[in-house]
């Protein structure tokens, strides 16, 4: 334990400073306050959000569109992923238009969304959907045909019925990098959330950065930015300890 | 994987659900008044297309797009090399600089934006530090794991034949870490894309494919969103294209044993 800390303390010399300096400068007050605010105002106004219900209120909002639009694309990401890879006439007819549909980054199809669907909370759940669908469904479909057609052949030979291929072997062989993709699909789904919420909404965590950005309020767009940071952080050691916890058959989980 | 991506070009069965999607849209289009406004049918996006190249405005913002997004990535990957070679040869650089690279790290690129925006204004310098931001991200990383990856027996030699620790890290340490240094260049050029589309949308001032899509939603154009999206798509796909040819051209010596 000692010996942890003290590998683990030259660690914080240099964000403690970081934090000195930047009080440091902020109370010379050689800046306005819509450029540089101290760490204490943040605080305050962290504390401020806080108390008057407001950031539970814009977080709420961003997690229901979150969990809505990641677990819609997750799930059906996954299922589609391991049918293109299974059957290679869903992979004929699909695959291609898949690949294509890869090549538009999620945030350049915001606009055509809005147009079509409005600034409610439709779209925003339709962009998350959209974004972890692609990245889940493609992790999925790697992986499966990952799986050594070695383990196929046997499966065979043994005539194995299909649940027990699909429960004995599949499943278990692709678990590990479908976790990672579903990782990097909610921490995509997030950036996007944030950024079609600072387009447009009514609500939520992007919004009210968006509206501290319009009003100058530095102390409320840090505050943003702390907390998105917090919960970007959050959700990705959340997956990584599920990992540990759910697939004990997978070593070591990787960066 | 490589084999059916290969396989599946000459085969007509793919053609038929992107055509089909393109089919329904039109015929969205032709429903009635209220579909024609919020889907654009084949001719009036063909009108877009010769409209937007007539008046040059869609190469005015491919150019702003495509250099917003080079000079990003020369920006943001020189200096994560940089900062990525100094902390995988230096400890004490690796204990002051990893703790602050990784907290920064953790806040979606653009949710910077606003900071951003309150700091230096609305326009250029902001896109130009976003998509600087998301190169120089995967650069760090991946010139620092290449470098601590690359075999200690390689440093020894050098030290045996007493290279000074400069000569190590020109001579060996780097041309050892390169391959993978490319790796997180290229992801940099796909995240370095990303940010100038996503940035052109968000900062409003200037040009670029994100603002011309953001003056055609808000003038409900469709067909103009429909090109551009496809351009991006196209442009984004080219240029990572590309990088993998350098790569493969660069990287031929690897690819043996």
């Amino acid at each position: 334990m000692t010996r942890d800390w003290k590998q683990f303390f030259p660690f914080l010399i240099s964000p403690i400073l970081l934090l000195l300096v930047w009080w440091w400068v902020a109370a010379a007050g050689w800046y306005a306050d819509d450029v540089l605010v101290s760490p204490g105002a943040v605080v305050a106004t962290l504390e401020e959000l806080t108390a008057n219900g407001e950031l539970a209120l814009h977080l709420k909002a961003s997690f229901f569109r979150l969990l809505t639009g990641f677990g819609l694309g997750a799930l059906t990401g996954v299922l589609f992923g391991i049918w293109m890879a299974i059957s290679p006439r869903v992979e004929a007819f699909a695959l291609p238009l898949f690949q294509g549909l890869r090549q538009v980054p999620t945030i350049a199809l915001i606009p055509i969304l809005i147009l079509l669907l409005g600034v409610d909370e439709i779209f925003k759940v339709i962009i998350v959907t959209k974004a972890a669908f692609l990245t889940v469904a493609l992790a999925a479909y790697d992986a499966t045909k990952g799986v050594s057609k070695n383990y196929f052949e046997v499966a065979r030979i043994y005539q194995l019925p299909k649940t027990t291929l699909y429960r004995k072997l599949i499943i278990p062989a692709i678990t590990p990098p479908v976790f990672t993709g579903l990782r990097i699909a909610f921490s995509r789904s997030w950036t996007i959330l944030v950024a079609a919420e600072l387009l447009a909404a009514d609500s939520g965590i992007g919004q009210m950065m968006q509206l501290g950005r319009e009003m100058f309020r530095l102390d409320v767009v840090m505050v943003g930015v702390v907390i998105t940071g917090l919960v970007g952080f959050s959700i990705d050691k959340l997956f990584k300890w599920a990992e540990i916890r759910l697939i004990p058959w997978q070593p070591a989980v990787k960066a | 994987m490589q084999n059916s991506f290969y396989k599946w070009i000459p085969d007509w069965r793919g053609w038929i659900l992107p055509i089909v999607v393109i089919l329904a849209w039109d015929a969205m289009s032709r429903l009635d008044a209220n579909h024609a406004y919020a889907f654009a049918s084949l001719g009036q996006i063909w009108a877009g297309v010769v409209e937007l190249s007539r008046s040059g405005e869609l190469l005015v913002n491919v150019q702003a797009s495509v250099q917003r997004a080079l000079t990003g990535l020369l920006l943001g990957a020189s200096a994560g090399f940089l900062v990525g070679s100094l902390v995988a040869v230096s400890r004490t650089a690796n204990i002051l600089i990893t703790p602050i690279y990784h907290a920064i790290r953790q806040v979606p690129l653009l949710g910077l934006v606003p900071l951003f925006a309150l700091w230096f204004g609305n326009g250029d310098t902001s896109k130009l530090i976003v998509v600087s931001l998301s190169a120089f991200y995967p650069v760090v990383l991946s010139t620092f794991e290449g470098m601590l990856q690359v075999d200690h027996k390689f440093q020894e030699v050098g030290q045996v034949y007493r290279l000074s620790r400069w000569q190590i890290y020109r001579r060996i340490t780097l041309p050892a870490a390169l391959p993978q240094i490319f790796t997180g260049f290229s992801l940099a050029l796909a995240f370095a894309w990303l940010s100038t589309i996503g940035s052109e949308l968000l900062f409003t001032a200037g040009a670029g494919l994100g603002n011309l899509m953001m003056n055609a939603q808000e003038a409900s154009r469709m067909d103009v969103l429909i090109i551009v999206t496809f351009v991006i798509g196209v442009l984004g796909y080219g240029m990572s294209l590309l990088i993998k040819l350098a790569s493969n051209h660069l990287f031929k010596w690897r690819q043996v044993g």
